[in-house]
């Protein structure tokens, strides 16, 4: 029998959304209330620290370690296939591309979504719960 | 409604590394695993979960959607060996010494036989003055800040005859059928 399902690999053309307010249409504007409170790109040191030097050093010790050792394990998910578990019981499967500096967006390809395959796509930090992967 | 997870801060988050702990997010929802690390930017948390097959399946915990971590367990010497080397190495290279040797001949000459020049620095090869091939000597360990070379190399080490059968994580071209020459 010659007919083929409809195949969920089958790649779909890129969505536009409709444009929101300006300037930045594309998600939240950064002066925004909304933005601020969500999207925070860093988290400053504690108050204890800032009176105390020693402390300071300790705590941006522990900084860097945290943090490098995240990094790495970023590195180690680049073309893997990652689980991103959403809110709303969204699940979408995708290939790890790169994430950015604040871990605002994760940039992944061939998304599968319900609707079809999305060659590129930016999935954004505030949407996800979880994510998973396999060394 | 959020928890103060994320404004713990890095010397409190510290605390929780190479613990086993289980995080509440969501409503009703749990993972438990070994904690890697924070990062300190999103107070996401890393699990690591060593599986009964023997695989390791990593998951990341986004800061914001903290509502709990409790602590279960502190690692024992051999669980938190693990956990320190399972990404410390990005690419832990198996092969011994004189595979490698093999190896890096068998690129320096392939490259060389097409006008490549290439240089033997240590264990690494060093092409054009400008790129570097480390172990195991595949496209994928090649660097370099020159785009051009990068790519050109990269294409070159692909089409190397005899090259050993895709390696499932990092060749790019699994369907790509591996062809010997006598």
């Amino acid at each position: 029998n010659g007919v083929e399902r409809l195949n969920m690999a089958t790649p779909v053309s890129v969505l536009r959304l409709p444009k929101g307010p300006d300037p930045n249409s594309r998600g939240f504007d950064p002066k925004s209330p909304r933005f601020i409170a969500l999207c925070r790109t860093s988290i400053s040191t504690s108050a204890a620290s800032e009176v105390d030097s020693a402390e300071l050093q300790r705590e941006q010790h522990a900084r860097s370690v945290l943090r490098e050792t995240f990094l790495r394990c970023l590195l180690s998910m680049t073309n893997k296939k990652v689980q991103f578990h959403m809110y709303e019981k969204v699940k979408v499967e995708a290939t790890f591309g790169a994430s950015d500096i604040d871990v605002l967006n994760f940039q992944v390809s061939d998304l599968h979504t319900p609707i079809g395959v999305q060659k590129e796509a930016l999935i954004r930090s505030q949407d996800v719960i979880s994510f998973t992967f396999d060394v | 409604m959020q928890c103060g997870w994320p404004l713990l801060g890095p010397l409190q988050w510290i605390r929780y590394v190479n613990k086993q702990v289980t995080v509440k997010v969501g409503k009703d929802e749990e993972h438990r695993g070994w904690l890697l690390t924070v990062d300190p930017v999103s107070a996401s948390l890393v699990l690591v979960d060593f599986r009964e097959d023997g695989g390791t399946s990593v998951q990341v915990v986004m800061g914001h959607a903290v509502e709990e971590v409790q602590v279960l367990q502190e690692a024992d010497e051999e669980t938190a060996d693990r956990l320190r080397t399972s990404f410390m190495s990005l690419r832990t290279c198996s092969l011994d010494p004189e595979e490698l040797r093999m190896r890096r001949r068998g690129v320096r000459s392939w490259l060389e036989k097409n006008r490549v020049p290439v240089e033997e620095e240590g264990d690494e090869l060093r092409v054009a003055g400008v790129l570097t091939i480390r172990a195991p000597y595949g496209p994928e360990d090649c660097f370099s800040s020159n785009q051009t070379v990068l790519d050109r190399v990269q294409r070159l080490i692909q089409t190397k005859p005899d090259r050993p059968g895709p390696r499932p994580e990092t060749d790019p071209d699994p369907t790509r059928p591996s062809w010997t020459d006598p």
